[in-house]
């Protein structure tokens, strides 16, 4: 009986912290619902897209008429639209600036009269583990929900579309069921200080992007010319052991050790190698496991010191020590390292490109073809695609070449023999190289007679196709197997 | 695809009618008890488990028993028994066939063969014919005989080496554990060995029986006294079904060839046949453009020629190359580049211990124990070896397979499950490269590994130290097993386990 009196008072004293409605006023000057229409591409069959859904997300209004969402919220969309909270007043808007590595989008209704009478929410300061703040929902009829959050950590961690990690914090809350929760602010003392991308109801634990992305994001977008995060294009070890240290000799304490560097990144260029100590970043000593002391979080990874913090163009500086010598290198930071590959990661609003020959689909590797093989897809897709994706770097793939590969055969009689192929990657077609699908589109157009040779990698090696069969099959083909176009380059 | 469990199948003859069969059989099969050990590729020093099983066996001409490869494998203690004697007599290993799941087994006692009269080979029986099948399988001891009809013939993975592929029977007849090693029999003859089967959740009524080509095939294989691996033409072919292919090869649309796609290097056609070969007959039986070849009316893929042959034979094969027609002739030998792929039972685990960390050879049986931790690299290596020809680079891929913890290695653990690249400055090819290499160099040992992963580095006097304390606390009495005998036997010779 005691404990249910005690109980009762908790759940008295704390309900109003935790829900308190707040003024229509304040939801109106800040939120609108934003409903996302999806549809993505098949990238099995990529004439086609897949069944569409919807999202819906509630989206941060923006001193300037602008309205901020995560970029998982709009990816692949068909529509965007706006709608404000406690009416069905809606608006289409576009996309004006989208990073999917950062997980941000900013939107723009395309009336600019709709947003008006909206105040807008600023920035706020960063936060670090123990501060608190409220994530805000909307209810049904346009109130809004204020739930306290509690910030756990704010570290480099995980994004959905990165690989390499970018600042984050972990939040506990406690969110009740609502629509339109698949984005939400984090908000302290009424100004934006960061975006729920994910939440898990039974552990009440979820993550955010830390206002300095949004900053970053937004001030990049603000001219209008969006460059995204730097990369510094390296991969490197910790060098907390002893015996490592002196075999590389590296100085009595601090730095990491550069495994891999990318001769077209930020570090490549600036005159980093492989097996050289990475010492200190734009002045900021890196201790032996990477982190550098952060003002504000304290030991933090030297990613937020590479990614969030420069922006592209930037000046960086090294302080590096090469078997035992230590010196200073000076670059500028850039994201080629990222952007310069011959097998992109993810593509997002990206129709697929493809070529059909005669009933042989031929497409451009992709992160996101391979992804299509869902989640054991390093183990379930052709092992030669995973090769060639997985180990790009250093097979030293030529980034300015695609991977052309046979993705599947069309049964035909064209193709007789060869209906049980896929996944074997093109090197070349009638003897000459093949760096991208129009490239092969070119040789297959100019050959109006004889022989289509297909070379690949692997077995078998070659495919022979009558060139006048595939362009007099073209259309019998195209409708046998309902595919509107038979390229899409 | 259907993993395809063996068990062992111990038949007893429940009544195709024939008492004369039944009476033979009752003589002649008998019941292997064999008590195992299995090693540990995790513990590659230790001894092994020890487990008991139990299969079937039956006495062909000349007083030799045969049975399975997967019922006597690791076998460390073999007991036969006859259902008209009630002794166990104890038993040996004389021959084993892992890559055709065959085994021949001796007992020096006469007294046990009395009264036996040997079960005579017969041919391949024809599809819906009835058969029978003895042996000892699960729900009871005495011996036990199940019926049913030659479902299908054609070639099947045998699954006890795990890469093999034969010609093999399927039957509708139950087939149980304990089945294993037992004869199937029609009329008074054997036609087949009892060997594997599905597991019930997968499919009913799936027996499947070794044929008596693949028995007589053993039996001619040891009359020297060993056992040798069956050999493989070692080449990769297509189908030569497309009309704009053949034209482009230079072929008439008359239904005949395949294209060679891929010759591997050091295999029976290296230097002999190349890519874009067409080949057109095979000892003189023309091959259809879908591969088959016709084989007593019977049409089967051209590999059977192939099948029945021994190491040092020869193939004549009819080949169209440049548009001309040649004849070429190649020396069949066993493929020893796909031989990782190959389960081991017999020889024991080769490894090298150095200040906790465990190098082993890549194996089938290494990758079993790895599986859920090996990462992508490892992986993608195994799977593409023999594909790639990886095995002429690098005859034997070295893994640092595991690290024993210990305050040495304190800042290495995390780092199993890589690929040896280097060590000391050597390239390390092969396990034998290990120890002499760990010798070399300075007062550091740097060991490198495949990819962007960071150098393993030891001092040579801590190791020193550390090396028997490491030893005690894990029970190690050898520092490494890295004989070249290891190899050898990975290719089929089978040690004395008994005395006798």
């Amino acid at each position: 009986m005691k404990r249910l009196i005690q109980l009762l008072v908790i759940l008295l004293v704390a309900l109003p912290w935790s829900a308190w409605p707040s003024t229509p006023n304040e939801s109106r000057g800040s939120l609108v619902r934003v409903r996302a229409s999806i549809q993505p591409y098949d990238q099995f069959r990529p004439w086609q897209k897949k069944s569409p859904f919807g999202l819906s997300g509630t989206g941060v209004v923006l001193s300037r008429g602008r309205v901020l969402v995560t970029a998982s919220l709009v990816a692949n969309r068909t529509e965007v639209g706006l709608e404000k909270p406690g009416s069905a007043e809606k608006c289409a808007a576009e996309v004006e600036a989208i990073d999917y590595e950062a997980n941000l989008a900013l939107l723009k209704p395309t009336d600019d009269q709709f947003l008006k009478g909206f105040s807008g929410v600023s920035l706020g300061t960063s936060l670090k583990a123990g501060d608190t703040a409220e994530v805000w929902q909307l209810e049904r009829n346009g109130e809004m929900l204020r739930n306290q959050a509690e910030i756990l950590s704010a570290g480099v961690g995980r994004y959905p579309s990165d690989e390499a990690g970018f600042l984050v914090y972990g939040v506990r809350v406690s969110l009740p069921k609502r629509d339109d929760s698949y984005t939400l602010p984090l908000m302290r003392n009424g100004q934006l200080s960061g975006m729920l991308m994910a939440y898990d109801r039974d552990s009440q634990e979820g993550t955010a992007i830390p206002v300095p992305m949004i900053e970053h994001f937004l001030k990049d977008s603000s001219d209008g010319k969006y460059e995204g995060f730097p990369t510094l294009g390296v991969s490197w070890s910790p060098l907390r052991d002893p015996n490592l240290r002196e075999e590389v000799k590296a100085p009595s304490d601090g730095g990491i050790l550069l495994m891999r560097v990318n001769p077209i990144g930020t570090a490549g260029r600036a005159g980093l190698k492989e097996g050289d100590v990475l010492l200190t970043v734009d002045g900021f000593r890196l201790d032996e496991d990477g982190n550098y002391r952060d003002p504000l979080y304290g030991p933090t990874s030297i990613g937020n010191l590479v990614r969030t913090r420069p922006y592209v163009g930037a000046i960086a500086k090294f302080r590096i020590s090469r078997n035992g010598d230590e010196m200073e290198l000076t670059g500028n930071y850039d994201r080629r390292a990222r952007d310069e590959v011959a097998i992109p990661t993810l593509q997002f609003d990206l129709a697929p490109r493809y070529l059909i020959l005669g009933g042989l689909v031929f497409q451009e590797l992709s992160g996101a073809y391979l992804q299509e093989w869902g989640e054991k897809w390093p183990e379930r897709a052709p092992q030669r695609l995973v090769q060639l994706f997985s180990f790009q770097q250093e097979m030293k793939l030529d980034p300015k070449k695609k991977i052309v590969f046979l993705s599947q055969v069309l049964p035909s009689a064209t193709t007789a023999g060869y209906q049980h192929l896929s996944g074997l990657v093109l090197s070349g077609c009638n003897g000459t190289t093949v760096g991208s699908l129009e490239e092969l589109a070119s040789i297959a157009d100019s050959t109006t007679s004889g022989d289509l040779v297909f070379e690949f990698m692997d077995d078998p090696k070659k495919l022979v196709l009558d060139a006048a069969e595939v362009k007099s099959g073209g259309d019998k083909l195209g409708k046998a197997y309902g595919i509107p176009a038979l390229r899409k380059l | 695809m259907y993993r395809i469990l063996v068990f062992a199948l111990a038949l007893t003859l429940v009544g195709c009618g024939r008492d004369g069969q039944l009476r033979e059989a009752r003589r002649n099969v008998v019941m292997v008890e064999v008590t195992s050990q299995t090693w540990d590729y995790r513990l590659p020093w230790n001894p092994g488990t020890v487990s008991s099983a139990r299969g079937a066996g039956f006495v062909i001409s000349g007083k030799r028993i045969l049975t399975n490869a997967h019922v006597i494998s690791g076998a460390r203690y073999i007991t036969v028994q006859r259902e008209a004697d009630p002794r166990k007599y104890p038993a040996h290993v004389k021959f084993v066939a892992h890559d055709c799941d065959l085994a021949m087994i001796e007992v020096e006692e006469p007294g046990f063969f009395k009264g036996t009269t040997a079960l005579p080979l017969g041919d391949i029986p024809e599809l819906e014919s009835v058969v029978s099948v003895y042996g000892f399988p699960i729900g009871g001891d005495r011996l036990s005989v199940t019926r049913g009809v030659v479902s299908r013939i054609d070639y099947n993975s045998y699954t006890h080496s795990g890469r093999e592929s034969h010609l093999a029977i399927q039957i509708d007849a139950a087939i149980n554990p304990g089945n294993s090693g037992g004869p199937v029999m029609q009329e008074d003859k054997v036609v087949g060995v009892a060997f594997q089967g599905f597991r019930g959740d997968v499919a009913q009524n799936v027996g499947y029986m070794i044929p008596t080509p693949v028995i007589r095939r053993f039996l001619k294989d040891v009359e020297d006294g060993r056992y040798d691996h069956y050999v493989d033409i070692a080449i990769r072919w297509m189908t030569l079904e497309n009309p704009a292919m053949r034209k482009y090869l230079g072929r008439p649309n008359d239904g005949r060839g395949v294209v060679v796609t891929d010759i591997f290097s050091e295999g029976s056609s290296d230097g002999i046949l190349r890519k874009g070969d067409v080949l057109l007959s095979i000892d003189g039986h023309p091959i259809e453009s879908d591969g088959s070849v016709r084989l007593q009316g019977q049409p089967v893929q051209l590999e059977e020629i192939v099948e029945r042959k021994f190491a040092g034979d020869p193939v004549e094969l009819e080949v169209w190359r440049d548009k001309k027609m040649e004849r070429v002739t190649l020396k069949l030998r066993p493929a020893e580049m796909f031989s990782m792929y190959e389960i081991l039972y017999e020889p024991p685990p080769r490894y090298v211990l150095y200040g906790g960390l465990v190098f082993q050879p890549l194996t089938a049986n290494l990758m079993a124990v790895l599986s859920g931790s090996a990462d992508l690299r490892l992986r993608q290596t195994y799977t593409l070896f023999g594909q790639d020809q990886l095995y002429r680079e690098t005859p034997e891929p070295v893994v640092l397979s595991f690290i024993l913890p210990d305050p040495l290695n304190v800042y290495l653990r995390g780092m199993a499950g890589q690929l040896v690249r280097e060590i000391n400055g050597r390239r390390i090819r092969a396990l034998s490269d290990v120890e002499p290499a760990l010798r070399a160099g300075g007062e550091r040992s740097v060991i490198r590994f495949e990819g962007d992963q960071r150098p393993a580095v030891l001092k040579k006097s801590e190791v020193d130290l550390a090396m028997p304390r490491i030893m005690t606390q894990y029970g190690i009495s050898e520092t490494s097993r890295s004989d070249s005998d290891g190899r050898r036997l990975a290719k089929g010779t089978y040690p004395r386990t008994e005395s006798k």
